[in-house]
């Protein structure tokens, strides 16, 4: 297990993430796409931290995981009240603040 | 753990989160959806863990597996979506943009891996696993050089829980 790799894994995560992310319509998804970019980021600083040795890394990764907790929470609280307004979930139909 | 059977413990894992990660976009399904992530999360708890990231890996499965995707499963059969319809997953235009970008990223690997690497000269991550720094080291950091941000954080999840409340109330009068 070189550094590298574990670099190349977070790499194809992220875009994955990230593809899914513009790819999708469902508002649940792509929630779960951003908790797949997150998981990406971390699972490199992990690779980082061990590789130089440091705490800075792994410390990194708990502010990253509180960030990722607080925002499922409110894009969880978002979605629910898109689902109220519009009964779908579907974000391909949300134009909200289109002039 | 040699370092053959360490390399192959590496892929299987990195391939499996690679393939739960293609199955949370793929799966048309929210709920589906869900069960993958959780593949993906528990197979990278299995990476820190390969790491020498115990407390990341513990972490891991308390925090994401734990509350965040139970939430998702919570919000997912509250809301009963099976009524809603989307266009489909992959369509002619995002099916070539995904072919483009997978062949730039093949090629731009392999430039990087003609030229020796990212970090020439150090291919190879010193160390072996479960060598990584205790749990005491990464809390006298987190509770001293990082203070601020862990005061941030609190503050953060404040800010998240209240706003969370905002939104999902009902308004009784609208102007």
């Amino acid at each position: 297990m070189s550094l590298e790799s574990v670099i190349v894994t977070g790499i194809v995560l992220f875009v994955i993430g990230a593809s899914g992310f513009l790819l999708r319509g469902n508002a649940i998804v792509l929630l779960l796409c951003i908790e797949v970019m997150l998981n990406a980021v971390n699972l490199i600083l992990a690779g980082f931290a061990r590789y130089l040795y440091g705490t800075e890394g792994q410390v990194f990764v708990f502010i990253i995981m509180t960030v990722s907790a607080a925002e499922a929470a409110v894009g969880l609280a978002i979605v629910v009240a898109l689902v109220r307004l519009f009964g779908t979930a579907d974000m391909t139909g949300v134009n909200l603040l289109k002039g | 753990m040699k370092p053959v059977m360490d390399t192959l413990v590496f892929w299987i894992l990195a391939g499996t989160a690679v393939v739960s990660a293609l199955a949370v976009v793929v799966l048309r399904n929210p709920m589906n959806s869900v069960v993958a992530l959780l593949v993906t999360l528990l197979v990278t708890a299995g990476l820190y863990l390969q790491m020498g990231a115990f407390v990341i890996a513990l972490f891991q499965v308390i925090l994401y597996v734990g509350a965040v995707l139970v939430l998702f499963l919570f919000v997912i059969m509250t809301l009963d979506l099976k009524s809603s319809r989307e266009r489909p997953v992959l369509s002619p235009g995002g099916l070539a943009a995904a072919v483009t970008a997978g062949v730039f990223f093949i090629a731009g690997a392999g430039w990087f891996a003609s030229r020796g690497g990212f970090f020439p000269g150090t291919a190879v991550s010193p160390g072996v696993p479960g060598n990584g720094p205790e749990i005491r080291e990464i809390a006298l950091d987190l509770f001293t050089g990082h203070l601020l941000v862990f005061e941030l954080a609190s503050v953060l999840l404040l800010a998240a829980a209240v706003a969370a409340l905002v939104i999902v109330r009902k308004e009784r009068s609208r102007p």
